[in-house]
């Protein structure tokens, strides 16, 4: 299942830049996410809910940034195991251009779920890893937007 | 399934105090999908409040040009309800095509709505008949009310207590059945009222069921199947999956239009 997308950012590219790689912000950004620490150099370590619907699944595992190419470019990825209800692994190819003063940011989305919440979810999964696409990069052009104005 | 507490409310009162009195409890009206969720053990909520044993929000009404149905109204009780039957017989159709008969006599409109399954049949009614959903705390249009996949505008601790809408002067729903479990993979239901003519598909979008006003206006004009002969749904933004890509959804969506105009 593939996703993509843009949003623009009133920030410069480093700025932008340094958010993506920022714990607290990404945080703040992964929807559902309750906590995340960072294991080591572009590694954390994360809890995430997801929630579709009825189901409720709270899945932990590992966030990693690699192909790192600053300020332009990494792949943001992740993989958890949500106990019984399956797995889920996935990730996101960023891209950051500088236009002006603003940043555009390019994503793809690549996702991959297994075990029984994709044999039940089956027919929701692309409308749901949309969902928390448009809903991860929404949130974080707020915040970056938010934190650049303030 | 994990452990839960179970509750059965006999008020609408008295299941919000249950509600807000527990950890984490969820609201049980029917459980058609719910259960199914927790016996998979994707959902475990502490406890269970059971809303379908309320008699104050059970029942059909039909007074004049307004029909009200009780939240816990099951998908049975809708279908062979005489009265609504001469009022909106299109409504009584759609229930009568929820599922199988074991969830038509267990599942609610309540629940049906609350949940705003994308796939679901009811949201694409309440839509298209411009209802006024009910809680215990305000009165919300359906237009408001679906915000998307599996969202409503219900806030924490709100219960539904049930749908009003006037009796239009044509309706009919059509559906395309996903054959196994009878959800729909696409559903239009039409309604000409005072207010217009109103196009609600569901089982088609993303981000669950929307109002095509492309047919809508072309409908206003001129109520007939042929008025839709040159418009087309818009596959971008429509459901893919392994029953059907979202090209074939968007054919689908003219078809069912065009078949409940038809039937209206």
């Amino acid at each position: 299942m593939d996703l993509s997308g843009e949003y623009r950012i009133p920030a410069s590219r480093e700025r932008v830049w340094e958010f993506l790689n920022d714990p607290d912000i990404l945080k703040q950004c992964i929807p559902g996410c309750e906590a995340i620490a960072k294991d080591g150099d572009d590694k954390f370590s994360a809890t995430v809910v997801l929630r579709i619907g009825p189901m409720k699944v709270r899945f932990t595992g590992n966030v990693s940034l690699t192909d790192k190419v600053y300020p332009e470019s990494y792949r943001i990825s992740g993989e958890g195991s949500g106990g019984i209800a399956g797995h889920a692994k996935g990730g996101a190819n960023v891209r950051l251009t500088q236009d002006g003063s603003e940043t555009i940011l390019n994503y793809s989305v690549d996702t991959h779920i297994g075990g029984k919440i994709a044999q039940l979810g089956s027919r929701l999964i692309s409308s749901t890893s949309k969902k928390l696409a448009d809903q991860f990069f929404g949130k974080f052009t707020e915040v970056a937007s938010q934190s650049v104005s303030a | 399934m994990y452990s839960v507490n179970y509750h059965r409310a006999s008020s609408v009162d008295e299941a919000a105090k249950m509600l807000s009195g527990a950890s984490e409890a969820k609201l049980l009206s029917g459980g058609q999908t719910l259960i199914a969720t927790m016996k998979q053990r994707l959902a475990q909520p502490s406890d269970l409040v059971d809303l379908r044993h309320i008699s104050e929000i059970k029942g059909v009404d039909v007074r004049g040009n307004i029909v009200n149905i009780g939240a816990a109204t099951t998908h049975a009780e809708v279908a062979g309800n005489a009265a609504l039957k001469a009022a909106c017989p299109a409504i009584c159709h759609l229930a009568s095509h929820i599922g199988d008969p074991a969830v038509r006599h267990m599942g609610t409109i309540g629940g049906s709505i609350a949940n705003n399954d994308p796939a679901a049949d009811y949201p694409s009614a309440m839509l298209a008949l411009g209802a006024t959903i009910h809680t215990n705390k305000r009165s919300i249009a359906a237009d408001d009310f679906f915000t998307g996949l599996f969202e409503t505008a219900l806030n924490d601790g709100e219960i539904i207590k049930g749908v009003s809408f006037d009796v239009p002067e044509k309706a009919a729903y059509a559906k395309f059945p996903n054959p196994a479990s009878r959800y729909a993979m696409t559903g239009v239901f039409v309604a000409k009222g005072a207010g217009g003519v109103r196009v609600a598909v569901t089982g088609a979008g993303s981000n669950g069921v929307f109002r095509w006003t492309d047919a809508e206006n072309a409908l206003s004009g001129n109520f007939s199947a042929s008025a839709l002969d040159g418009v087309s749904a818009d596959a971008d933004g429509l459901m893919s999956d392994i029953h059907a890509s979202s090209d074939y959804r968007a054919n689908l969506v003219k078809v069912m239009a065009k078949r409940a105009v038809a039937a209206a």
